[in-house]
């Protein structure tokens, strides 16, 4: 890390202490915001079910918590003063940012085995990347409002690092991590599997194919899966009623409380027999872009990283801000196709009007009660839009520089699909 | 007073209750007690209540003799019926600004103690609030409705509409809204009255006992006896009666639609279909104007690139495109964002600008009311030399192209409008108030050429269009000190949770500044 990374990363630590110390309210303001906090991420929902965890019940009665045990096996060992639990945030997004910065070091988002962007001069430096994360408002208010997707984001972070490394084991295993605390993440593993083995060293790839690279990660994924699930058993006195709960709402939404995404609405609204179609539409749809972009943008793994996050952000049951930061930071290492982007400026104002209706229009629904759930929920449609629009600009920002840089004489012409 | 109306509760056999409250702001503490008495309903199940208010003291600082005594006698008379479904809460307030915020505020236990005290007795949820306000003894002429919440919030217009009716229809008494003491109803009278209730909306501080209720989701009104002439409190106490009687027969809320409206005399109103396309496109116009610069700045961009390569380029339109990779000079340094539009700069001075606005928020906030006047001087006086300092020291410090200037303005828009497009669907008369008050902001042309009579002429208007103008405007209306003024406002922020400032401070002031800035820059560019 050279000093400019870490004078970032001193900054927003102390940035991050001064908002969570100098405004007292404003952490639990924050974490009653259904933008920041949905069921199985809340930090409310958490300390239920540590109470509950702490005075021998089970975490999961009552139906009010919904996340992974081994987050109570920590929080319990942690001293139950607040600046400490602060700290440990804090911690989480530091440690992002290294990773982010491991990430934008080796250079990956421009130059693969497979392919060298011809851009691949204006990248911003590491510490810019961690910058762009650090100080990003909507990854301050995710570290402030305490969700537990920091953990997540954290550990997907890590994994991407280690890929980036060539260290499959080391990535696969904290993808599992990132699986076993917010289920999502176990589409990322095929791309992962990429990665990784797209950054092995030459002499070590040698005597490796892809498919017995595959076959051995997706075997240590399953067995490190599979520890941490008899660990939650054995942190939860020896009962499964955990997967039920926590990968179980992640899969059938049962509980509708309003969030940025769109699912809640939708199974609102509907007539409770058309309800498990939809739930299986609405989840093989979050896994249907896996093969597709895996094979089409086969020449950048960590970029189909980037665009399944990118996705699921979108489309994934209970969605926060949380995640779109996550997207945005892992977008900042392709400044290079920047440039290629067409919708920026819409994106980035439709952003930021959502991100000012979206709290108004939900006070006009809850408190004020002159407005109603249409009102949130068009303002969610608009921000998942802005979102869309981003992602597939990105997509079609990278497609064209693979496309110029095959063909440098066809750069900055004029395109036209067929 | 409290100690002697809690008696004559207690001698009707009502369960009362007693709060102290003690409020600081600007330097003034306001204090004083409530006294409220709950009447069980004979046939409810104490799942709703209704709120029969009236204060000690009325707004303009009148003893409410008549009111007071109007709602006693109310509490014995209502007693003795047994049709209640909901519950009946009497509540007499020490005054009319703070009581009845530290009452309703500890009533859902949002209060801060020690200061404010909590409630010894509740009820169930608030349905309704009727707030009576009759300080003369003498007859009176007309019923004056006030129904202005806080931030510009409305209770919703059946409430209006139920005492319209009852007063007018039945009582047989006229119904005055918005001080409009004679009205023809005709279009002059309507204007007024429109216009008279979008300030009121706009400026969001309490027009009454009820305002304070209104953000809580009660609908509240208060009815205020005014004039000379006929009516008695027994035509009040009727139509109070009758008025609870409504309310009483309520299944549910009011329906959600009417809670946005403006009023143009008590049976006409303009619904919001009508009125929010206004601000509306106010705000789009900034939207719009930001989105223009943002396609000019590219071409922009792409003539001082031609400029600095001429040579070299090729197609003007794919030049933005081609210059990544093709400029050799980039390829050694690190910050490439001098090729594209040079975001960072004019992005950092718009949110830096905005950052600004906390400082006249947080000092005109937690002043103390003697600083007010001499505070306000010296803050106007700064306003005016403060763009183009701001200016000199920006183009000093940066060296600014006209480009970097063309984006301030497009990020400055682009924020505005964003702003009073949220703010219209919150608070439509303030939205819409500063959006034509900051509409030439849209006008001003940051190009260096300009002569500097024009740009003198600019600024001499945008002097004339800043929030210190808008306070004195204020003050004038209302016939005030400005220091009474500010009183309010750093009270209103204080004590109701009121947040005009903060737009005025932190929305229109930044704003305003980014425009002097921009008239300052047509002359510093130049040299």
């Amino acid at each position: 890390m050279d000093r400019r990374s870490l004078t970032v990363i001193i900054a927003t630590v102390v940035l991050r202490l001064v908002l969570f110390t100098a405004f007292p309210s404003l952490p639990n303001l924050l974490t009653n915001r259904v933008e920041l906090s949905t069921p199985v991420t809340s930090f409310k929902r958490l300390q239920e079910g540590l109470f509950l965890y702490t005075h021998g019940l089970s975490p999961y009665d009552g139906g009010v918590f919904h996340q992974a045990p081994l987050l109570l096996a920590f929080f319990t060992t942690l001293p139950s003063n607040p600046i400490v639990v602060y700290l440990v945030y804090i911690l989480s997004d530091v440690l992002s940012a290294y990773s982010l910065i491991q990430i934008a070091a080796s250079g990956v988002s421009v130059s693969t085995p497979y392919h060298t962007s011809s851009r691949k001069s204006s990248t911003w430096p590491p510490w810019a990347v961690a910058a762009a994360f650090l100080f990003n408002p909507f990854s301050i208010a995710t570290c402030i409002a305490r969700p537990t997707i920091v953990f997540t984001n954290t550990v997907i972070l890590t994994a991407i690092a280690k890929g980036v490394q060539g260290r499959g084991v080391a990535a696969v295993l904290a993808l599992a991590m990132a699986s076993y605390l917010s289920l999502y993440p176990v589409l990322l593993l095929p791309p992962m599997v990429l990665l990784a083995h797209d950054s092995l060293p030459a002499v070590k790839k040698k005597g490796r194919s892809l498919g017995s690279f595959a076959a051995v990660l997706t075997a240590v994924f399953t067995v490190a899966a599979a520890v941490l699930g008899a660990l939650s058993w054995g942190i939860t006195g020896g009962s499964w009623e955990f997967l039920a709960s926590t990968y179980g709402v992640h899969l059938l939404l049962p509980d509708l409380t309003p969030n940025v995404g769109l699912w809640w609405y939708f199974f609102i609204e509907m007539f409770d027999s058309f309800r498990e179609f939809f739930l299986c539409v609405f989840q093989l749809h979050l896994a249907v872009y896996l093969a597709g972009l895996c094979l089409r943008l086969r020449k950048q793994p960590l970029f189909v990283i980037t665009t399944l996050l990118g996705i699921s952000s979108i489309f994934k049951s209970y969605p926060s801000i949380g995640d779109t930061a996550l997207y945005l930071s892992l977008l900042s290492l392709y400044r290079h196709i920047f440039p290629l982007m067409r919708y920026t400026f819409f994106v980035t104002s439709t952003l930021l009007y959502a991100t000012l209706l979206g709290p108004a229009f939900y006070h006009l629904w809850i408190y004020a009660g002159s407005g109603n759930a249409n009102f949130f929920y068009a303002i969610t449609l608009v921000w998942s839009l802005a979102v869309t629009v981003l992602v597939s600009d990105a997509i079609f920002a990278v497609l064209r520089d693979e496309w110029e840089t095959e063909r440098p004489e066809m750069k900055g012409k004029e395109i036209v699909q067929i | 007073m409290a100690e002697k109306i809690g008696g004559v509760f207690d001698a009707f056999g009502l369960k009362t209750g007693k709060q102290k409250f003690e409020y600081t702001a600007a330097g003034g503490v306001y204090a004083g007690e409530n006294v409220y008495a709950v009447l069980q309903a004979p046939r409810g199940d104490a799942t709703e209540a209704l709120v029969l208010c009236a204060a000690w003291v009325n707004t303009e600082g009148e003893l409410n003799e008549s009111g007071v005594a109007l709602v006693l006698a109310l509490a014995r008379y209502l007693k003795r019926w047994s049709l209640w479904s909901k519950d009946i809460i009497f509540l007499i307030t020490s005054d009319s600004r703070a009581g009845p915020q530290a009452w309703v505020d500890a009533y859902h236990d949002l209060h801060t103690p020690p200061a404010v005290a909590s409630l010894p007795l509740k009820s169930g949820a608030i349905q309704g609030v009727v707030v009576v306000d009759y300080p003369t003894s003498r007859g009176f002429e007309s019923l004056h409705i006030v129904y202005d919440g806080i931030n510009g919030q409305l209770p919703n217009l059946d409430l209006i509409n139920t005492a319209v009716r009852i007063a007018s229809g039945q009582m047989g008494v006229r119904t005055t809204l918005q001080e409009m003491w004679s009205h023809d109803n005709q279009y002059k009278d309507r204007l007024r009255t429109m216009l008279r209730g979008m300030v009121n909306q706009g400026l969001g501080h309490a027009s009454g006992p009820h305002s304070s209720f209104i953000p809580y989701h009660i609908d509240a009104i208060t009815l205020q006896a005014y004039g000379d002439g006929w009516h008695d409190e027994v035509t009040l106490g009727r139509t109070v009666e009758s008025l609870f009687r409504s309310l009483n027969n309520l299944l549910e809320h009011f329906h959600q639609s009417f809670f946005f409206y403006l009023l143009m005399a008590e049976r006409r109103f303009v619904s919001i279909g009508t009125y929010l396309p206004s601000a509306m496109l106010i705000a789009v116009n900034f939207t719009i104007a930001a989105i223009g610069l943002w396609l000019k700045s590219g071409r922009l961009n792409d003539k001082e690139e031609n400029k600095s390569s001429d040579g070299k380029a090729s197609e003007g339109k794919n030049k933005l495109l081609e210059s990544a990779g093709e400029v050799p000079s980039a390829a050694e340094q690190p910050d490439v964002v001098s090729e594209e539009r040079p975001l960072l700069l004019s992005m950092a001075f718009v949110v830096a600008t905005h950052f600004l606005g906390f400082m006249p928020l947080y000092l005109f906030n937690n002043l103390d009311e003697k600083n007010f006047t001499s505070a306000f001087y010296i803050f106007t006086l700064l306003n005016v030399i403060l763009p183009p300092v701001l200016c000199a020291i920006f183009t000093k410090s940066f060296a600014p192209t006209a480009l970097h200037f063309t984006l301030i303005k497009c990020f400055s828009l682009l924020l505005l409008g964003m702003f009073l497009s949220a703010l219209a669907t919150l608070n439509f008369s303030l939205s819409f108030l500063i959006g034509v008050f900051a509409s030439p902001i849209t006008f001003i042309n940051p190009t260096p050429k300009r002569k500097w009579t024009v740009g003198a002429a600019w600024m001499a208007l945008l002097q004339g269009l800043t929030p210190t103008t808008a306070l004195v405007g204020v003050a004038l209306y209302w016939g005030e000190p400005l220091s009474e003024i500010l009183k309010e406002a750093a009270f209103g922020w204080r004590v109701w949770g009121m947040w005009t400032q903060v737009v005025v401070w932190c929305v229109w002031w930044p704003a305003w500044i980014i425009a002097g800035v921009l008239v300052a820059g047509s002359w510093a560019v130049e040299a």
